[in-house]
């Protein structure tokens, strides 16, 4: 769902004409559109689609888009269904519920491998919530390099530069992708849980549950 | 004569201190230096003992602790200080408490990442290969070795996707340079540019597609075949310089 496909579309006249034809027809069914956009959610998969990208295909504005995922994702939370919509780092698509999982570990007999190390952890933590912020600010707060672990998490697409600080030679900056808040869970960075605060009233046990 | 072997891994010289802070019931906000001095020490020798390597980032912290110490001994003029000197306790304190908040919030979020696995989803259902086709041609051939793995690791997660069911026990047994050979015999049917889901096609299970991988990354690094990824991180061969 990129540029190209956009112009594609656009330079295909006869294409056009019947998705004008077609359009006519859902604005004078209300109903319909949900429909469509619950088609385009299911095509795109586990690739998502922003909200941009709905509203540019169905031609409605980003408020009405917003509306109609709204309800589809109403509709799809019914315990009727298995399958969820999700907007993780405001990217929509359909999941199933966390519920199904251990039926799909019977039905394919194996088990989920994807883990992160306590140092990736750490790593992303710091980022995403100090973002943008320079590998030497990450090592002074972990007190370990972090150069082989930027990397790693680089590769594995949690994280990205975000062009150079102003600091002496100009440092990289990183912070967080959206396959990052995808894989927490995270609709924006203001979901993140809040850090504890520590304080010397607070009882010292309360550090270390 | 027996001996014991304590496996605790610390992420850092400020986990290992919180581990001994806690160990030693000691008030992070009232922290008695020089127990906690010790007690690293101990901890570094021991480490030693075990003829386990010390990283220097230990050593670093280490020689911050025994600065504090040895300037301790050291008699001090009170107009030296200045307003905004950070003495050397309360910046380590500051540090081990900023550090304790992201250990926490990590498990936190570790919660929830391992949570998100549990909501399964599946691929796109638009053949990209036969969209971007066209466009290939035009573009440079490019990309580091970090592309190319985020890019293998997309066609290994839609091949399970796309196969999930299909379980076998049998292995074959295939080296790399097997595999190179394979490869090269297969090329003068494949078309100028050719996807990495082309050269698997013949692949049945993931020890293949390993072994694949492994040959075409020993046939780029001999630039007998070129690659470049695009926008969808699927990756794209071509022939290399080295190519006869």
């Amino acid at each position: 769902m990129d540029g190209k496909e956009k112009k594609a579309w656009r330079e295909t006249p006869s294409l056009v004409k019947k998705v004008e034809v077609l359009r006519k027809e859902t604005v004078a069914q209300p109903g319909n559109i949900e429909a469509v956009v619950e088609g385009l959610l299911y095509i795109v998969g586990e690739d998502g689609a922003r909200v941009e990208q709905i509203a540019m295909a169905i031609d409605k504005s980003l408020e009405d888009t917003n509306i109609i995922l709204e309800n589809i994702q109403r509709k799809y939370a019914s315990e009727l269904y298995g399958i969820e919509l999700v907007g993780y780092g405001s990217v929509y698509k359909f999941v199933t519920k966390k519920d199904i999982y251990p039926y799909a570990q019977i039905l394919f007999g194996e088990a989920k491998t994807s883990t992160l190390s306590q140092a990736a952890l750490e790593t992303l933590a710091i980022i995403a919530y100090k973002q943008p912020i320079t590998r030497v600010e990450i090592e002074e707060l972990r007190g370990v390099s972090a150069d082989i672990m930027l990397r790693k998490l680089q590769a594995r697409n949690l994280i990205r530069e975000a062009g150079r600080s102003n600091a002496p030679g100009r440092p990289i900056l990183y912070e967080v992708t959206e396959e990052f808040m995808d894989s927490f869970k995270l609709y924006t960075l203001n979901e993140l849980p809040d850090l504890p605060e520590y304080s010397k009233d607070e009882e010292s046990d309360n550090l270390f549950e | 004569m027996g001996f014991e072997v304590e496996t605790l891994k610390f992420e850092g010289p400020l986990d290992l201190m919180l581990h001994l802070i806690h160990e030693q019931q000691l008030d992070i906000f009232d922290l008695d230096m020089e127990v906690l001095t010790d007690q690293y020490i101990n901890y570094l020798h021991s480490m030693e003992e075990l003829h386990l390597e010390i990283e220097s980032e230990y050593l670093v912290e280490l020689a911050t602790l025994i600065e504090y110490k040895s300037k301790k001994l050291l008699p001090k003029k009170e107009d030296e200080l200045e307003d905004d000197y950070e003495d050397p306790k309360d910046r380590l304190v500051r540090r081990l408490l900023e550090y304790q908040k992201y250990k926490e919030v990590s498990k936190t979020l570790y919660d929830s990442y391992l949570e998100r696995q549990d909501q399964l989803s599946k691929p796109l259902s638009v053949d990209e290969i036969a969209k971007h086709r066209n466009d290939l041609e035009a573009q440079k051939l490019e990309g580091d070795p970090y592309d190319l793995l985020k890019a293998m690791n997309k066609v290994l997660r839609r091949l399970q996707l796309t196969r999930p069911l299909d379980i076998k026990f049998t292995q074959k047994e295939l080296s790399p340079e097997d595999r190179i050979l394979q490869i090269k015999a297969r090329l003068k049917d494949l078309p100028e540019t050719f996807s990495f889901d082309t050269l698997i096609e013949d692949c049945e299970s993931l020890h293949e597609y390993v072994i694949t991988f492994i040959a075409i990354l020993d046939m780029a690094k001999d630039h007998y075949l070129a690659f470049t990824i695009d926008d969808n991180e699927n990756i794209w061969f071509s022939r290399g310089s080295n190519h006869d």
